[in-house]
């Protein structure tokens, strides 16, 4: 079936908190707006148990915020379509081209809020026992742990936070990472008092074993230089994110870890391209920061519009 | 009949079950937290430990969210 070419004034890839606020404040200046979304709405914070550090909110679950802010978007015009996967996108002729398994989109302004996606394991072990054993969904997959032993590998905020999400559910929890904590101190503590858990720095996961679905894992202790086996049945990843820019490549500057290139502004190399939130380089990467970033690209985006439609 | 094996709080099965209704597709909802029956044959069909995981007139299954496996499956 041959695709249906459609015109829109913004389409915004991504619909993470930074989308979503470039097409809450698009929408509210009144623009034809398209937010694109392979994944899930809401962006990793759709997998938050837990916000305490976004204004506003005393506590809030990351998918209950996000769906307030899909609904401020809407409200006001803009479109969220989370199944007509993009295939390619052209930033670099005019008007500029996102196809899309079902259309073909023009646009003459571009919002890349397409973040990151979570590191994967690095072990020959992970396709083994992804699914059986090795975890990135806590919400989604933590309740097949219920009275079981989990690891939780990382050392961030997300690490931490997930570490406390699953005592609920773990009969014994360990957090393992490499080097020292990076979490905010308060995460920290309340993981620290929970007598399910147990903190293992300076630690390194080596391998993965078991028969069909993983048993145990080894571990070694870098201060110690020790290596021992623990029985764990589940172990949910969180080491980090990588940018999901593969869609830019050869269009849009990028750093050598594949970060757009684009400053406070969130202008990129390409005029009506705009990069906003975790996907673009800079020191900061919050939910609230990447709010900012999105009304910052939705607010130079509509002037860069309004000139556009004044010079033809 | 199409089943969907869920849990309350889980963003890929929202996501799922989104798709099913957004094409008009009727299934039946098993929340495995609320049912030990749901969460043994859930185990079984797929053998992961992982939801969400749908059942189309039992004769094939999908994990997670797979558009084109859905799409297949269900003719859409």
């Amino acid at each position: 079936m041959a695709k249906t070419r459609v015109k829109k004034d913004i389409i915004i890839i991504g619909a993470g908190i930074a989308g979503l606020t470039a097409a809450l404040y698009a929408g509210r200046m009144n623009m034809d707006v398209l937010v694109l979304e392979n994944a899930l709405v809401g962006g990793q914070i759709a997998n938050a148990t837990g916000i305490e550090n976004y204004p506003g909110f005393v506590s809030v679950k990351g998918g209950d915020l996000m769906a307030t802010v899909q609904q401020q978007a809407e409200n006001f015009g803009a479109v969220v379509d989370e199944f007509d996967s993009i295939e390619k996108v052209d930033l670099t002729v005019s008007p500029k081209i996102v196809e899309t398994e079902g259309h073909i989109y023009e646009t003459d302004v571009v919002i890349i809020a397409s973040g990151m996606n979570r590191r994967k394991l690095p072990l020959p072990e992970e396709a083994k026992y992804a699914g059986r054993g090795v975890h990135y969904c806590e919400l989604c997959d933590g309740h097949m742990y219920q009275d079981k032993v989990i690891a939780v590998m990382g050392g961030g905020n997300a690490a931490v936070d997930a570490a406390n999400f699953l005592t609920k559910y773990a009969s014994k929890l360990y957090l393992i990472h490499r080097s020292q904590l990076r979490a905010d101190q308060v995460s920290q503590d309340r993981l620290y008092d929970n007598p399910k858990a147990e903190v293992m720095l300076e630690t390194e996961i080596k391998a993965l074993k078991g028969d069909g679905k993983m048993e145990t894992i080894v571990v070694h202790h870098k201060d110690t230089d020790t290596t021992e086996e623990l029985h764990v049945d589940g172990i949910f990843v969180n080491i980090g994110v990588i940018p999901n820019t593969s869609l830019f490549k050869g269009q849009i500057t990028m750093d050598e870890g594949g970060r757009i290139l684009a400053g406070e502004d969130c202008r990129t190399n390409i005029p009506g391209v705009f990069a906003a939130g975790d996907v673009r380089e800079k020191e900061i990467r919050q939910l609230t920061t990447a709010a900012a970033d999105g009304t910052t690209a939705a607010l130079l985006a509509e002037k860069y519009l309004t000139k556009l439609k004044e010079e033809k | 009949m199409v089943k969907v094996y869920s849990i309350t709080t889980c963003p890929w099965c929202d996501k799922v079950k989104k798709y099913l209704k957004a094409n008009n597709v009727a299934y039946e909802e098993h929340n495995i937290e609320h049912s030990e029956a749901d969460r043994e044959e859930c185990l079984r069909i797929s053998g992961d430990l992982i939801v969400p995981v749908t059942t189309i007139d039992g004769k094939d299954f999908v994990v997670s969210f797979d558009k084109a496996k859905l799409d297949a499956l269900l003719g859409l």
